[in-house]
């Protein structure tokens, strides 16, 4: 068998599965490191010694391109030319969406999987192109051309839910998250959390979990750069409840979220969390135990330590939060050494910044720190001026920051 | 066929991190009850990797005072040497606050009122006194605006720089064909009134105001004939503004060394010799005077269906002209390069200006800008040092927009990025500061955002700072974030930057002291952005106040914690927020309980930011 009759024997192959609507084997043999592919492309190298059959051949329909488009992906990959492999892969994803507009919820998954390869290549080709010099835009590229299969899931107007496009439409939606974050495009990602609140889907919680899981991760990631502290803490919560058991990286991203917003609420890593997550300890451990400790010097040495990889990470203003817990911590200190006094005078404090080792900080600055702290509610009394003195409540001067934090909400 | 969608939801799933929440403790746990300092370092030991706190180590940035590069030594309050520094002295808790009980200040105790001491300042508090900004940073010229933007730059670098895309091969009057083109035979001098050049240049050299023209010699000959003849062809009423066109053309082309190269003989007669310039100017111009003429006759039927018939056509056959005119010239001023396929090619359609007049009022672009109307980037380069110097001579805020708008376009059309575009929008953006125009400043700063981004020189520092700053005052959180993470170290050592960073950190760890003594040293402009949420953050400082302090706290002390500079500011601002102040002793106070209602119901008409002319 030639080359070519070859090729024409896998196009039929790709129409049977298409109108055979079957999903699983259809999905499986348009990733370009398939097994099938592999087979076909040694048995063409086998019969002819080159490509021409590939470069020759033209497909008719949608399908037929599809497939032609695929081997010629694959060869390009194989070659290690990723920029033309690109090229191919969205020649033959364009094909795909052509038949994947009369296609109903057996044709997502087939479109997961192009994308998928679709996103690798993009990465790819653009570091082939930076390395060289070139400009590098493929990514950007891939990512309207998979927001357009995400449009085409979202607002199917299939009215029988069961097989409606529908149900693609969170994971595309997780796929383009991770897309636009690398590009730092945190608006698109906005308009497109509130185009899938505005959109007529099936309730979350219907969609598989593992498609749940990603996007409460994303969502709770965005509510978390706005300082939306609450609504990322039960995204977050949830994500990390429902994470897939294996999954370690993914645990330890969504702990690097959420361990700053339980922090800020007064709980503090324990070490059977430390210890089982390596990343976590050496990102927050240190600044943990210098907040409880009330150790303001540490806490800022650290973070001044850490902030390029806080930063990188987006935690760093959320992590400073953390310093007032610091603050109110060493007040208890220094409170305790003070004898439980109820006055505590505002140069017994500056002193005790200056054995902290915070420096000569000014009466005006320590007045102004102890009436944030009173403002806040970490500290229970008044500050008199007059007498130089915070008076402390005679029951619970320093209530606890739960419930502290409870209370104000 | 299975279903992949619904076998997710199964068993498999569920992670191992169930039990969470033992993750975390509470802060308390370690504060239970008193634990000894050798107990905790204990503690501290069994945690490997720990290191105990360095107490020698220098605090960070932020925990510092933000100190100005010039700064005299500060006097401590009082006598330090008192203290024992704890890693030199034994660390355990009872000798530590042995130590402490001896500490006495030296020169006030915590009673003493704070305007008691003996030079009228607030040295017993460490607060230096207050330094207030001069009233205008911009405007002293000398010091400031010619110090921090302009550059003088010498022709030559300029020349190579000022179009980066085609310096070389562009010329800069495009519409001026060079002499290689054509060369045409000059008008016979018999039919010209003669004129002698020597003289002629002196003429032109009275009334010049920079006084630059220099005597004829280094004119070339074509040149001469070109003066000569632009005077023959105009009119006696026409003189005046012919002089001063010459003037330009001529001062602007030595400046750029084109002297010698332009051919005079091709090159149109400035505008003063023949009002027709445009065609189709001449028509509507005779037409205008007629209806002018009779304008008393006509002006009862203004409205008349006739007249509207007129009016239409009339406008029709202008905007017909006007629009062949503009097509026409901008054939003249493209370069001879091709269009390759549908690429448009900007380096094609990138036209020059020929406008020669300094001044200009913005209007926005509806249609291709007219080359006639642009001003080339000489020309430009005086408008700025003329707007300079308005700008300190009578600081009109509206004619000094509108004239850099106009500048800003013209360098936009002509697609001029380099130094001078930088120096342009560094001006404009600081002169709006300075007026509180956070629209135009926006717009500036987002510009210069992109060109410092191609690498060009320019104040990036200041400008960082300043960004820095407008995303405080939007209280956008996340581009907060997105700015410190384009950050580099080298940025961060900026004592500008520092300053704004100073600030962001006051701000995130609610210390209103620190952030009111930044306030109040702001560098550069930064103290002219800062007013603008100054009023914002003093509430937020006294609602915190009024939380804090009980029963009353004095009106001087509430003054100078809020960095007011006088009391009566203070008493202004109290009484907007409809703030009672009590005068019953010899010091004024406030009730601070029931100033707290006030407080917050003014907090609340901060919660949304009016943000102005919000580009992205």
């Amino acid at each position: 068998m030639s080359g070519a009759d070859r090729l024409s024997q896998a196009a039929f192959k790709f129409k049977a599965l298409h109108n055979a609507k079957n999903s699983a084997e259809f999905a499986q043999i348009v990733k370009i490191d398939s097994q099938y592919t592999t087979t076909v492309l040694r048995d063409v190298w086998n019969a002819d010694g080159n490509w021409n059959a590939l470069l020759t051949q033209q497909g008719t329909t949608a399908i037929g391109e599809l497939s032609l488009m695929h081997f010629r992906t694959s060869v390009e990959f194989c070659q290690g030319n990723f920029v033309e492999a690109y090229t191919c892969q969205l020649s033959s994803y364009q094909a795909f969406l052509r038949a994947f507009s009369n296609m109903d919820r057996w044709g997502v998954h087939p479109l997961l999987a192009m994308c998928k390869d679709l996103y690798l290549l993009a990465c790819r080709a653009d570091y082939q192109l930076t390395s060289t010099g070139q400009p590098a835009s493929k990514l950007e590229e891939a990512t309207r051309a998979i927001n357009q299969g995400f449009s085409m899931c979202m607002t199917d107007r299939e009215p029988l839910l069961n097989i409606s496009r529908k149900w693609g439409t969170y994971h595309l939606a997780n796929l383009l998250f991770a897309l636009y974050l690398r590009q730092k495009a945190f608006n698109m990602c906005n308009s497109m959390i509130r185009a899938i609140k505005t959109s007529e889907l099936p309730s979350l919680d219907q969609f598989p979990m593992g498609d749940q899981v990603t996007f409460r991760y994303y969502r709770g990631l965005l509510a978390f750069q706005g300082e939306q502290l609450a609504a990322a803490k039960r995204d977050m919560v949830f994500a990390l409840e429902h994470c897939h058991r294996d999954a370690y990286r993914n645990r330890t991203r969504i702990l690097m979220r959420l361990t700053p917003i339980m922090m800020i609420e007064g709980s503090m890593p324990q070490s059977r969390l430390l210890r089982r997550y390596p990343p976590i300890n050496e990102l927050y451990g240190g600044l943990a135990r210098a907040a409880m400790l009330g150790d303001l010097c540490q806490f800022d040495a650290i973070m001044q330590d850490k902030e390029q990889l806080l930063v990188s990470l987006g935690t760093y203003t959320a992590v400073e939060h953390v310093r007032r817990i610091a603050v109110r911590q060493l007040l208890y200190k220094i409170y305790l050494i003070d004898g439980k006094s109820s006055r505590l005078s505002f140069q017994r404090v500056r002193a005790g910044f200056w054995i902290a080792g915070l420096g000569d900080v000014s009466v005006l600055e320590i007045e102004s720190i102890l009436a944030d702290m009173v403002s806040v509610g970490f500290i229970k009394g008044y500050l008199s001026h007059e007498h130089g003195v915070a008076v402390l409540s005679k029951q619970q001067p320093f209530p606890p920051i739960k419930s502290v934090l409870a209370a104000s909400k | 066929m299975t279903d992949w969608w619904n076998q997710g939801q199964q068993a498999s799933h569920e992670g191992s991190d169930k039990d969470w929440a033992q993750y975390y403790q509470s802060v308390e746990a370690y504060h239970s009850q008193h634990i000894p300092l050798q107990q905790q370092q204990q503690q501290q030991a069994a945690y490997p990797g720990y290191q105990p706190t360095d107490y020698a180590a220098p605090a960070p940035w932020y925990n510092q005072p933000y100190v100005p590069p010039p700064q005299p030594p500060q006097q401590l309050p009082y006598d330090t040497r008192e203290y024992i520094h704890p890693t030199s002295g034994s660390s355990s808790i009872s000798s530590l606050s042995s130590h402490i009980k001896v500490i006495e200040p030296v020169a006030a105790g915590y009673n003493t009122p704070l305007n008691h001491s003996p030079n009228g300042q607030y040295a017993d508090y460490g607060m230096r006194p207050v330094a207030r900004r001069s009233p205008s940073v911009t405007r002293g010229v000398i010091k400031s605006v010619s110090e921090l933007s302009i550059h003088e730059r010498n022709g030559g670098l300029a020349d190579m720089e000022w179009r980066n895309s085609r310096a070389s091969q562009a010329p800069l009057y495009s519409t001026v064909k060079l002499s290689k083109i054509s060369k045409k035979k000059p008008v016979a001098n018999g039919v010209l009134p003669l004129v002698k050049a020597s003289s002629l240049a002196k003429m032109v050299g009275g009334t010049k105001p920079t006084g630059s023209v220099v005597e004829a010699p280094d004119w070339p000959p074509s040149l001469k004939r070109f003066v000569e003849r632009s005077y023959a062809a105009c009119t006696d009423k026409q003189r005046f503004s012919l002089e001063k066109q010459l003037n330009q053309i001529i001062s602007a082309t030595r400046a750029n060394k084109k002297l010698n190269i332009i051919d005079w003989d091709a090159r149109p007669l400035p505008k003063a010799c023949n009002p027709v310039v445009r065609p189709g100017k001449g028509v509507s111009h005779l037409k205008r005077t007629s209806v002018c003429a009779n304008f008393d006759a006509s002006i009862n039927d203004f409205g008349s269906e006739e007249r509207k018939e007129q009016r239409l056509q009339r406008f029709r056959k202008e905007a017909e002209e006007v629009k062949q005119a503009a097509h026409a010239s901008r054939l003249a001023t493209m370069a001879p390069v091709p269009h390759t396929g549908d690429v448009l090619n900007w380096d094609a359609d990138t036209i020059v200006g020929t406008c020669t007049k300094l001044e200009k009022s913005y209007l926005r672009l509806t249609s291709a800008p007219d080359p006639a109307a642009v001003r080339p980037l000489p020309i430009l380069r005086q408008t700025l040092d003329l707007l300079k110097r308005r700008w300190v001579e009578d600081s009109d805020y509206t004619y000094i927009c509108d004239q850099l708008k106009s500048m800003r376009q013209d360098l936009t059309v002509q697609r001029i990025t380099n130094g001078f575009t930088v120096e342009v929008y560094e001006q404009h953006a600081r002169i709006a500061l300075e007026t509180n125009d956070l629209g135009e400043y926006n717009q500036c700063q987002t510009q210069l955002k992109q060109l410092y981004a191609l690498g060009l020189p320019g104040h990036t520092m200041e400008f960082l700072a300043y960004r820095i700053l407008y995303f405080l005052y939007t209280r956008n959180k996340s581009d907060i974030n997105m700015a410190l993470a384009a950050m580099s170290p080298t940025d961060k050592q900026d004592h500008v930057v520092q300053h704004a960073l100073g600030v962001r950190h006051a701000l995130a760890t609610g210390n209103y002291f620190r952030y009111f003594q930044l306030y109040a040293n702001a560098p550069n402009m930064g103290g002219y952005l800062m007013d603008n949420f100054a009023d914002r953050e003093r509430c937020s400082a006294l609602q915190k106040m009024c939380r804090a302090y009980r029963p009353r706290l004095g009106l001087e002390f509430i003054a100078q914690s809020l960095a007011f500079d006088t009391t009566e500011e203070c008493t202004k601002f109290l009484a907007e927020l409809k703030i009672p102040v009590l005068v019953d002793g010899q010091q004024p106070t406030v009730d601070m309980k029931a100033a707290l209602p006030c407080a917050v119901a003014a907090m609340q008409k901060y919660e949304k930011v009016d943000i102005k002319g919000q580009i992205y």
